[in-house]
């Protein structure tokens, strides 16, 4: 269960910054005021066009970065005073996420699964249920750049899931991906689900999110201009498709 | 946790051809081929100086007498013909066509000033650009002096202690290993230093700018380990490497001394074995460690700042020379380890060093020198930490 309420995130412009983006202001709000909860065994969605906060705001519920106010909960755990208590509850993975090239895919588990802290038989059994369920076991002693893009993927993947995380951040998990390669994070998706993890997933392509998700924010310029069930935006649209209603939500001034 | 990344990130980086050769590769072959090299082309160059026949023109009164009192040297001093000329400026215009080799110039007068006994003043004319004819002319010189004061002597009849009533000798105090220390000692901390920086620089940027450019960086910061751990953890390969690289230094230094017999003179060979103890050696890495602790902690804070490999490398490349250029200290003679230099760094490790290859160093400046670097390499892991900890400089 992820509780956020009253988010925000304000960065520090440096002079290059404030000269590439054609302003005098010192800082730039990167999210505003965003409250949400994603529940347990749903797929949570958070919407919006390229820098709305997306990342942002699921990088700060994986505490990689510190909101400026507000408060985030990981399944009870104040995220913001023990990050570290946090951390071990997360399964984080981005559409950009790097792997490291010189490792193979067996060394790059075992690492994680450590610093993850997994007890060494637990890490086994884990191994073995990833490995076969991602159909890794032929290239688990190759190294990661002789991979091709789709077995990379399920490294990563494998990597988030090690440690059993029961809630999962995915970043544009399917952007750059081919549509065989992101169906194995669709499927991951839904399984999460399945076995009632938290979901949440971050997008700007509208047919994903209706594919998966059960409830949906969507954000514009850091601020929140829509949260609710699919199926309630689905019923209660005023425009012909999904992709129009999102459209229409944004550029709306007040949603 | 620390040493589990620690143990991952070493790996990652021995895999890394390109670090490999500047940690390993590099530093272990670059004395046993620049010595050789260097050894081969100035003994090939000496050898062919002594071979090479000499032209000598001689000018002047008496050549005659001059042109036996050459024939007569040995020819094992080297090979020589002598041509006699009219005047000195057609005997410079051959020799600056190197049509003769050395020319000898005799007074006018010589024959009166035999006579008078008077002192004869005979001029080389030589391009001293060119190897082995100064010391051709210096062996002739000897030659022709000791002829010219036996003559004048037996004249006078006269023994030669008469005339030299006193002999000054100098005898050197220093010991073979002070010797050694003052006049190499410089050279190496001066590898040590290089090689620890350069050692350094590519697992300090691979680490941490190339984590950031690759993507990586983002998902070891969502494992719930400290991020000083994570830091810490990366921070020891960068030391390790600079410390392999250094080390590969000295052992590339010991096969060129002991295996390819570089240093042929056994009495040298004998004093670097006697510099070379374990107790040297731990005092030196003793004296590394903090330094190259305090590069790490340059270098780093850049990697992490830097958004790319080469803006990276754009940064630190020239702050190889800034710490290079005091390591260079220890090749100028009289400066030495006091109460200013011990708080100069780079600049105290090298003179240390030295002082440690001469057997000088005196415990309290050793202790100084290391308090003082370990000062610094402190103050450089707490910038690292700071810049570490700022998440602008972490993502991309």
């Amino acid at each position: 269960m992820i509780t956020v309420q009253d988010l925000h995130k304000t960065f520090s412009l440096t002079k290059q910054q404030r000269k590439e983006l054609h302003t005098d202001a010192r800082t730039a709000t990167a999210v505003a005021n965003l409250s949400f909860t994603c529940k347990p065994g749903r797929i949570f969605s958070l919407l919006g066009p390229n820098g709305a906060g997306k990342t942002t705001t699921l990088r700060m519920l994986a505490t990689l970065i510190t909101p400026t106010s507000g408060q985030i909960t990981i399944n009870g755990i104040n995220a913001l005073e023990h990050p570290q208590e946090a951390r071990k509850h997360i399964g984080f993975l981005t559409g950009s996420t790097g792997l490291y090239a010189r490792l193979t895919p067996l060394e790059i588990i075992d690492y994680f699964a450590d610093l993850y802290k997994v007890e060494s038989k637990d890490k086994e059994a884990r191994k073995k249920y990833l490995f076969d369920l991602l159909n890794m076991n032929d290239f688990l002693h190759q190294r990661i750049g002789k991979l091709s893009t789709g077995m990379k993927q399920k490294v990563s993947i494998c990597r988030t899931m090690i440690h059993d995380p029961s809630v999962i951040i995915f970043d544009e998990p399917t952007s750059g991906l081919d549509v065989i390669t992101a169906e194995n994070i669709i499927q991951l998706i839904r399984s999460c689900k399945e076995q009632d993890k938290t979901v949440i997933f971050s997008s700007h392509i509208m047919s994903e999110v209706d594919l998966l998700c059960d409830d949906l924010a969507i954000v514009h310029k850091g601020a929140l201009k829509y949260h609710d069930t699919m199926d309630s935006f689905r019923t209660n649209m005023g425009s012909n498709n999904l992709t129009e209603e999102f459209i229409r939500i944004v550029q709306s001034p007040t949603a | 946790m620390i040493y589990r990344i620690f143990r991952k990130e070493l790996l990652d980086t021995l895999r890394d051809r390109r670090t490999l050769m500047t940690m390993v590769v590099i530093p272990i072959l670059v004395f046993p081929i620049t010595l050789n090299i260097f050894m081969e082309i100035s003994s090939s160059f000496q050898e062919s100086a002594g071979d090479k026949t000499m032209k000598i023109g001689i000018v002047g009164d008496n050549t005659r007498n001059y042109t036996k009192q050459l024939e007569a040297i040995p020819a094992s001093v080297g090979p020589k013909t002598i041509e006699v000329f009219k005047d000195s400026l057609t005997l410079r215009k051959a020799i600056e066509k190197d049509q003769i080799q050395l020319g000898l110039i005799i007074p006018a007068n010589e024959k009166q000033l035999v006579a008078q006994q008077q002192t004869i003043a005979l001029n080389w004319l030589l391009d001293a650009s060119e190897v082995g004819r100064s010391e051709r002319a210096e062996l002739y010189s000897s030659s022709l002096k000791a002829n010219a004061e036996a003559k004048r002597l037996q004249a006078l009849k006269l023994r030669p202690e008469q005339i030299r009533p006193v002999i000054i000798n100098t005898i050197n105090c220093a010991s073979d290993k002070k010797m050694v220390g003052q006049l190499a000692g410089g050279f190496l901390p001066y590898i040590f230093i290089a090689f620890g920086f350069i050692g350094c620089m590519y697992p300090a940027i691979d680490l941490f700018t190339g984590e950031k450019e690759r993507g990586t960086i983002e998902t070891l910061l969502t494992v719930p380990v400290l991020r000083w751990k994570i830091l810490f953890g990366k921070m020891m390969v960068v030391v390790s490497s600079g410390m392999l690289a250094a080390s590969c230094a000295l052992l590339g230094l010991f096969i060129s001394i002991e295996f390819l017999d570089l240093a042929d003179n056994q009495e040298l060979l004998e004093v670097i074995h006697s510099i070379l103890t374990p107790k040297f050696i731990l005092s030196m890495l003793a004296l590394l460690l903090p330094l190259v602790i305090f590069f790490a902690g340059l270098m780093i804070p850049i990697a992490i700042y830097a958004k790319s490999f080469k803006e990276a490398q754009s940064i630190i490349t020239p702050l190889n020379i800034v710490v290079v250029l005091p390591a260079m200290v220890g090749f100028f003679p009289g400066i030495t380890l006091d109460i200013t230099t011990v708080f100069i760094p780079v600049v105290n490790v090298v003179l240390a060093t030295k002082a440690l290859i001469a057997g000088t160093l005196s415990l309290t400046y050793f202790l100084s020198v290391l308090g003082m670097m370990c000062t610094l390499a402190t103050l450089a892991i707490l910038v690292s930490q700071k810049q570490f900890g700022k998440e602008t400089n972490l993502l991309l």
